[in-house]
């Protein structure tokens, strides 16, 4: 997985992400941990992880632009509900309508929270195959 | 955002800038922005022209694509949108045209004290409030609630929260819908939406969210003035909140299947967040009342929060907030759908207005008015930054004749939260700020930057054009003393 591998887009009122993979399970990966890179960041003094069990996280739609906002809001609801922050994400299905993977998060308690992002959003979205990489944008309200 | 929006923006008068249907096929009506020529420069320079004109796009909107002088980028409908559509010749309900923060709003209260009484009190006050009131991301409430009681919540809104003995009669009175918006059917909000809402009431939540103490600093309209009880150096304070994950989440469910009811009802709009259903629709319905109990959660949130408000003066006074003459002034939603009758071409016709970072503003005399406000119009509450000031405003018949009883929300965002998170020094910031005799207490450092001053349209502009538009008029302004940032 390649950390880090994201810029913010300037938007007035939200946050954007260009994020780009080798693949569409990279965009998928990449995207995640930016979003929860936005959000939170691990407190320093934490020093291991505790080793967790997986959330699945399974998701169907009718084309590739809402399986991924699907995706990153799904996140986003587990996040909230489950108290946790995602670090790591293993993706074991995805074609353009289905996607299965698991997700391994860590207590919100050993982070420092910075910005809520309520949703990902359809304006702007863009997940486009350039040839050599993919490359995703998509803009969060927060 | 260095791209300069190149579209058309006719001159009607000083006030109001036309982008003309015929800028892009599909368009149903004009756009019509409101901003004075220094506004509009601002307005230019990000993307929110282009969506006040898909927006013209949804099916039987009437009059205009309108959007208020705080107009900025948002996602499907921008930030200040205002419009609405024919429900009973098809119009659409779009979950875009509300946002996430459902019923986002705020609530103005007035105390007895001047500022002179209690200047010295002003740090305590605010440290006290900090402790008492949960804020920041996720954050729980003390008011803790089961599942049924939160169903009731649902439906009853700040009633709720009254019948609990968390504040009065009146403060239903003083409130937008009083407080709960009739025929919220909690069957149509998704448990999801539940677990996400859930332990949040009473909570003021991050991002723009904010509980001030003010005072008031200029008087514009004195006889208004008398009529609400407000003088010059007047003590008041600010709230500003809304359905937190709660609201979230149903903008989120809902958009996911109005995606699909674009192909089923054959809608075509140029972005897919602009995902919408006829509002007479099974979808269409089925949002509304979700979106209603979220506005009713958010109204039941703002009442407990101005519970825990009176509860903190208390505790640093040693007295009864009714003592202190702590009675709500009003709260406003700001961004929320209604069912309203506006005459649009000398046609009486039943609309579904479209809020969206705007506020009510009804003209006096109107029937949905308490008889407290029937003459004095509908209060209309107007947050600033933290470094510059509020407004109270009264809606007036212009406005219902113009806007669908519609004006500004805030002072609208310039600068985009990296750019702010980029150049402006928390530290330095909160100096500037005590040296303006400024108090700020915030629950991280990142939320105080990205809403730093620098970061926003000044406020006394975006009111200046609406004032002089004539679609709100001033009553009077609040500076900031202290502030608790989510």
């Amino acid at each position: 997985m390649i950390k880090n591998n994201y810029e913010l887009l300037e938007h007035t009122a939200d946050i954007g992400i260009r994020v780009k993979g080798k693949d569409l399970k990279e965009i998928f990966i990449n995207s995640a941990w930016a979003m929860f890179d936005i959000i939170a960041k691990r407190k320093s003094e934490i020093n291991e992880r505790e080793s967790t069990f997986p959330h699945i996280v399974k998701e169907r739609s009718d084309d590739l632009e809402q399986l991924f906002v699907n995706w990153l809001n799904e996140l986003l609801y587990l996040s909230a509900t489950k108290e946790l922050i995602f670090y790591d994400f293993e993706i074991e299905r995805l074609d353009e309508k289905n996607l299965e993977a698991k997700v391994w998060g860590e207590d919100i308690r050993n982070y420092n929270v910075n910005t809520e992002i309520k949703a990902a959003t359809y304006h702007q979205l863009k997940i486009e195959n350039k040839g050599l990489y993919w490359e995703a944008e998509v803009i969060f309200d927060v | 955002m260095s791209d300069i929006w190149e579209g058309p923006l006719e001159k009607i008068d000083d006030y109001r800038w036309r982008i003309p249907k015929s800028y892009k096929p599909g368009m149903r009506v004009d756009g019509i922005i409101y901003a004075d020529e220094k506004l509009l420069r601002d307005i230019r320079q990000d993307k929110a022209p282009e969506q006040v004109a898909n927006v013209a796009f949804l099916p039987q909107i009437v009059k205009a694509s309108l959007a208020m002088p705080d107009i900025h980028w948002g996602y499907g409908p921008s930030i200040g949108a205002v419009f609405a559509t024919d429900i009973d010749s098809g119009g659409v309900i779009t979950p875009a045209g509300v946002g996430f923060d459902i019923n986002c709003g705020v609530r103005l209260l007035k105390t007895n004290f001047q500022y002179e009484e209690i200047k010295h009190k002003i740090k305590d006050l605010i440290y006290v409030l900090f402790d008492m009131v949960p804020a920041g991301v996720g954050s729980k409430g003390d008011i803790r609630i089961s599942e049924r009681e939160e169903r009731e919540i649902l439906i009853k809104g700040a009633r709720w929260a009254v019948e609990k003995g968390y504040g009065i009669e009146e403060d239903l009175e003083c409130s937008e819908e009083y407080g709960a918006m009739e025929g919220a059917d909690p069957s149509t909000v998704s448990q999801r939406a539940y677990e996400r809402g859930k332990a949040q009431s009473g909570t003021l939540g991050s991002g723009n969210h904010f509980l001030e103490i003010q005072m008031i600093d200029q008087l514009y309209d004195y006889n208004l003035c008398s009529q609400f009880g407000l003088t010059l150096g007047q003590i008041t304070v600010m709230i500003h909140s809304g359905s937190r994950g709660f609201g979230y989440q149903i903008c989120d469910d809902y958009t996911r299947s109005m995606i699909h009811c674009l192909s089923k009802y054959n809608i075509k709009v140029p972005d897919r967040q602009l995902a919408c259903a006829p509002f007479n629709s099974p979808e269409g319905k089925a949002y509304f009342s979700a979106m209603k109990c979220a506005a009713n959660y958010a109204w039941n949130n703002r009442q407990c929060l101005m519970y825990l408000v009176r509860k903190g003066f208390e505790k640093v006074f040693g007295m009864s907030w009714e003592k202190m003459g702590m009675y709500l002034i009003y709260d406003v939603a700001h961004n929320i759908a209604k069912v309203e009758k506006h005459t649009v071409d000398g046609k009486k016709l039943t609309l579904c207005v479209h809020r969206k970072g705007a506020t009510r503003a009804f003209g006096p005399n109107n029937p949905e008015l308490p008889n407290r406000y029937k003459n004095t119009a509908q209060p209309v509450i107007i947050p600033g930054d933290m470094g510059r000031n509020s407004y109270l405003l009264v809606g007036t018949q212009k406005a219902m004749e113009e806007t669908f009883g519609s004006t500004c929300h805030g002072a609208g965002r310039v600068k985009s939260r990296t750019s702010a998170m980029k150049s402006i020094d928390a530290n330095q910031l909160l100096k500037e700020l005590d040296s303006k005799g400024i108090i700020v207490k915030a629950s991280g450092k990142g939320t105080i930057v990205e809403e730093a001053p620098q970061a926003y349209k000044d406020v006394n502009e975006v009111v200046d054009v609406v004032h002089k538009a004539g679609i709100s008029k001033r009553v009077c302004r609040m500076k900031p003393l202290g502030v608790i940032k989510g």
